[in-house]
């Protein structure tokens, strides 16, 4: 086994991870090492061949490839050192990774500082209770998107998207301008999944319907899908049975959620968070484990792949503190997720941030119109933004500059 | 003999009061050997089972052949073979075993200790497609069979067999035991009869122990649990690893395997077995042994000697992510009040925790649908069994049929009417348990007929398994990546399989050719994303080995594949 020795070593090469290594170089380290596990760098953005990409940080509208090659070009410029086509094993909380590959073998990399940004996988079918049989057929949006865009097939003739979220959106438009034809988008919830511009630019100019209040109950077919039923769901959140339907098809397309990616966090003693099921983060994104930070999808499913390289950032900058510094932060706060609030992120921040700029992330748990998020500490308000509509798709983004130091948590209302 | 028949129909006329039906529904007629065969139709697919084994337990009846329709049941229909026939004879052999479960590869291992001609035909595109890869891969430890039950007798001996079977063969094997919980005295009675039929089956170890020695021995458990029937003999494997470590010794031994070889006929001459007829054409041969599980009745009848009726008993089960790995390892289920007790908590060997299964008589073979009904029974009994698991850890169900005949015992016999005829039929739970011992059962009758058969003196037992790159040691990876950087690369990253892995499967003694084919070699896509990572992996090194088109790879042979088309000018297809 080889050992490698690094000051930051981040695992996964998708938008989060380019960013951190890129800034991690921007502030003067000097040995930084990306490890990715698919043949080339730019994770998830290999495959996400629609525009929409880099609004906040390019002010332009750029493909997921062109946003991730503005990344990988600077890592070449910055001459960080990159291992694809490898798969890290094991993290220890002593920041010793044990990865593979065919080129090297395995390898113990140890660093003195870790960025986990190992992003999130798509939630599958028995995660949202869909019964029947097991054909061919049944796949996953992102699947669906990297056999089409990447591998170029065509996964069906005729598909019925189950989940409004934005991958599942995107991949109904994608679906229709290949020649499948899309039955319709079933939602379980009464409202969108997915951004509002999605749902305009991919169902309504194509004229696929959106169906809210509807999932999948069934899987018809043995060996491929033959049909689907669908039903209402009730005020209890279970499926109707007197509204069932069946409607033919041979591919049901699941756009059911993501889940953040965190079992080498895991296994390396990171506290995960109940309700984003990443770690549990401070405001340079690190975890509960010194000196291992994290970044991106990985933390908790974004909606923006500008915030993911943003955090990305954040716990570069974090991480090349810690090395110079070689010590925790001390003096943290809590944040707090308020009044219609699902979770904020980061979940602590440093008391002594007179000055400094804390980047705050949520999501509201139900929607909401005319709305005010407050930012509070022990009972005064530090900050309070006005959104016309707050949605549970849409992340909000807050910036604070406290003038002082906090002398308690931080609580975030949206009312 | 005539009187009694005369008995044996009364009965059966007063046992059809209790269904409500019309007097013209059903007709049964009983030959000599106590064979009973029913006609008519029901309206529900549950009374016509009901029937069946209503008419199975009356005195004197041997077996029930039940061509009872209702609405949803498949009747049995004999296949044209004309077009198969016209194939002409595309191979021999001595013996050929039809069906690629456990039972027909354990038999085919069995017999290769003998040199004769051994060929093996499956339907499907993989062996262990049909019921040996839906179940929960259990080998029971007997206590729950009729005493003095074909049954009975091969699960004890069958039971004790898998321990040398598992060395041998190199398989994963935890002999864990197992319990029948009791929460309250109503259920004490029922434990008790379990404990008398261990007991008499010779059922090593069996005992009845107080709920505090239970959670002991399996702290997991539910501290409802008062007391429990405990047998140490229990155990569990994972069959397909089984059924495919079978096969490729049988392999090593000179067995023969034809995939996708559908039997459509029987040639028989002067009452003997002259050959089958097959999708692949005539093979000709001196003995068929039909272990075609669910499809046995079918078989048969092409034989000309059909005396058991299938019925198909859906079993769910349910798998959770590896993260409860460790909270559970031995067998719990509760006190049984049905045909089958149906399956509780166990963990494989594979450290996976899984539940189920649950019961219910499906009128279609084909029928694998997991229902709501079938996961909220399954969940409710092991959470009412356990403590500590969280019920949305779930990553997977699917569902299998029992292979049952209406006296829900096996049937393992020479045909009396096609001589080299070997009937090996309704093998159910504990069938995976039995298999060793119904293989030496099916040698026996083997050589009943051929006496003189030839010792294969080459016979070699042992199989070595191949490294999996998971359980190896960091010294023993960096080895294997020495010898082949393929084990470098991993394609599963949920289960940790490397394309070595893959590779090997695809190559291996019995070719994978399907995605599932692989998955059962490797665990490739058995894990926590169900796939989604590795399935297009797999897919392109299936397609690159097999020198197919990507659009030609299926998960579980023809009709199945993944990909329909090649999009229009995108990607790595216009290169």
């Amino acid at each position: 086994m080889n050992t490698l020795s690094y000051d930051i070593a981040v695992i996964g090469g998708g938008p989060a991870g380019l960013a951190a290594a890129v800034k991690a170089r921007e502030l003067g380290m000097d040995r930084i090492l990306l490890v990715e596990r698919d043949y080339e760098l730019g994770g998830i953005l290999q495959q996400c061949i629609h525009d929409g990409f880099g609004l906040l940080r390019f002010k332009k509208q750029l493909s997921g490839c062109q946003y991730a090659q503005k990344f990988i070009d600077l890592v070449a410029e910055g001459g960080i050192d990159v291992l694809c086509d490898t798969m890290v094993l094991e993290l220890t909380d002593d920041r010793r990774i044990y990865a593979v590959s065919a080129q090297e073998g395995l390898l113990e990399i140890r660093a003195q500082a870790v960025i986990l940004a190992m992003g999130c996988r798509e939630r599958t079918r028995p995660q949202v209770s869909i019964m029947g049989s097991r054909p061919a057929g049944v796949l996953t949006a992102g699947s669906v998107q990297r056999y089409i865009n990447m591998e170029g097939y065509l996964p069906g003739k005729k598909a019925v998207i189950l989940g409004s979220g934005d991958i599942g959106l995107i991949m109904a438009r994608r679906m229709t301008l290949e020649g499948i034809e899309v039955e319709g988008v079933y939602e379980v919830m009464s409202s969108l999944g997915g951004l509002r511009r999605n749902k305009v630019q991919c169902l309504d100019d194509y004229g696929i319907p959106l169906h809210l209040s509807t999932t999948v109950t069934k899987i018809h077919g043995n060996k491929r899908v033959e049909a689907v039923t669908v039903a209402l769901v009730g005020s209890d959140g279970k499926p109707v049975r007197e509204t069932e339907r069946v409607i033919p098809c041979d591919l049901l397309v699941l756009s059911v959620g993501l889940i953040p990616e965190n079992e080498l966090s895991r296994k390396a003693g990171v506290q995960l968070h109940p309700v984003t099921r990443g770690p549990v983060v401070d405001d340079t994104m690190m975890t509960s484990v010194p000196g291992v930070f994290a970044a991106g999808n990985v933390v908790a499913v974004f909606d923006l792949v500008d915030y993911v390289s943003r955090s990305g950032e954040i716990a570069a900058q974090g991480a090349a503190d810690f090395i110079r510094r070689q010590s925790a932060q001390e003096n943290m706060v809590d944040t707090v997720a308020g009044s219609n609030v699902g979770f904020v992120l980061p979940q602590r921040v440093s008391a002594d941030c007179r000055g400094k700029e804390i980047n705050l992330y949520l999501r509201v748990r139900k929607p909401m119109k005319d709305v005010r998020a407050d930012i509070m500490c022990n009972g005064k308000i530090l900050k309070s933004t006005h959104y016309g509509v707050a949605n549970p798709p849409e992340m909000i983004a807050l910036r604070l500059v406290p003038d002082g130091p906090l002398d308690g948590p931080l609580t975030v209302d949206v009312r | 003999m005539t009187a009694n028949k005369q008995e044996i129909l009364a009965a059966f006329s007063e046992g059809l009061k209790k269904f409500d039906l019309d007097s013209s529904a059903v007709s049964a007629r009983i030959e000599d050997d106590g064979i009973l065969t029913l006609e008519g139709s029901t309206k529900t697919w549950q009374t016509a089972v009901d029937i069946g084994h209503m008419a199975a337990k009356l005195p004197g009846v041997h077996n029930v052949v039940s061509d009872l329709t209702a609405p949803g049941a498949v009747p049995l229909k004999r296949k044209d073979s004309a077009p198969y026939r016209a194939m002409g004879v595309v191979d021999k052999a001595d013996v050929v075993i039809i069906g690629g479960g456990v039972t027909g590869c354990a038999i085919a291992r069995q017999l290769t200790q003998y040199r004769v001609n051994i060929l093996l035909l499956e339907k499907e595109e993989d062996l262990c497609e049909g019921s040996s890869k839906a179940n929960n891969g259990m080998v029971h430890s007997g206590y729950d069979s009729k005493p003095a039950s074909l049954k009975a007798r091969l699960n004890v001996r069958g039971n004790a067999q898998y321990t040398k079977w598992a060395q041998q063969l190199g398989f994963q094997f935890n002999r864990t035991g197992s319990f029948v919980c009791g929460f309250g005295e109503e259920d004490r009675a029922t434990i008790e009869s379990l404990y008398d039929n261990g007991v008499t089956n010779g059922v090593p170890g069996i005992e009845i122990i107080s709920g505090d020695r239970a959670r002991e021995l399996e702290p997991g458990l539910s501290d409802g649990v008062q007391f429990a029937l405990w047998t140490p003999s229990a155990g569990y494997a994972e069959p397909y690893e089984v059924t495919l470590a079978l096969a490729e010794n049988a392999v090593d031994n000179g067995a023969r395997f034809r995939l996708g070889c559908e039997v459509v006929d029987i040639l028989t001459e002067d009452g003997r077995v002259r050959g089958v007829v097959t999708k692949q054409g005539v093979i000709l041969c001196d003995c068929v042994i039909n272990a075609a599980g669910l499809y046995a009745d079918e078989i048969a009848e092409m034989s000309g000697d059909r005396f058991y009726s299938i019925h198909p008993r859906r079993g769910a089960l349910v798998i959770f992510d590896k993260e409860n790995k460790g909270k559970i390892h031995t067998f719990s289920g509760v006190a049984p009040n049905n045909y089958t007790k149906g399956g509780g908590p166990e963990e494989t060997p594979e450290g996976t925790l899984l539940w189920g299964p649950s019961a219910l008589e499906v009128p279609d073979k084909e029928d694998r649908d997991v229902d709501r009904e079938d996961v909220e029974f399954i969940l409710e009994k092991g959470m009412h069994l356990t403590k500590g698991i969280d019920p949305r850890s779930v990553i997977t169900y699917f569902s299998g049929n029992r292979a049952a005949t209406y006296s829900e015992d096996f049937v393992i016999q020479n045909s009396r009417k096609i001589r080299g005829f070997i009937h090996v039929a309704g093998i159910q739970s504990p069938g995976f348990a039995s298999a060793p011992a119904i293989a030496e059962l099916v040698e026996s009758l083997y050589l009943g007929q051929n006496p003189n058969a030839p010792i294969n003196t080459a016979f070699n037992p042992i199989r070595k398994p191949e490294p999996a790159f998971r359980d190896c040691t960091q010294e023993e990876r960096d080895r294997l990546i020495a010898e082949n950087p393929a084990y470098g690369r991993v394609i599963c990253r949920c289960e940790t399989v490397t394309e070595a892995e893959i590779l090997r499967a695809v190559h291996g003694k019995i070719p994978a050719r399907t995605m599932d084919a692989v998955k059962r070699r490797t665990r490739a896509g058995m894990g926590r994303c169900q796939s989604g990572f590795c399935g297009s992996r797999v897919l392109e090194l299936l397609a690159r080995e097999w020198k197919l088109d990507p659009s030609e790879v299926t998960l579980k042979g023809k009709g199945s594949e993944i990909l329909v088309r090649p999009s229009r000018n995108t990607g790595r297809n216009a290169e």
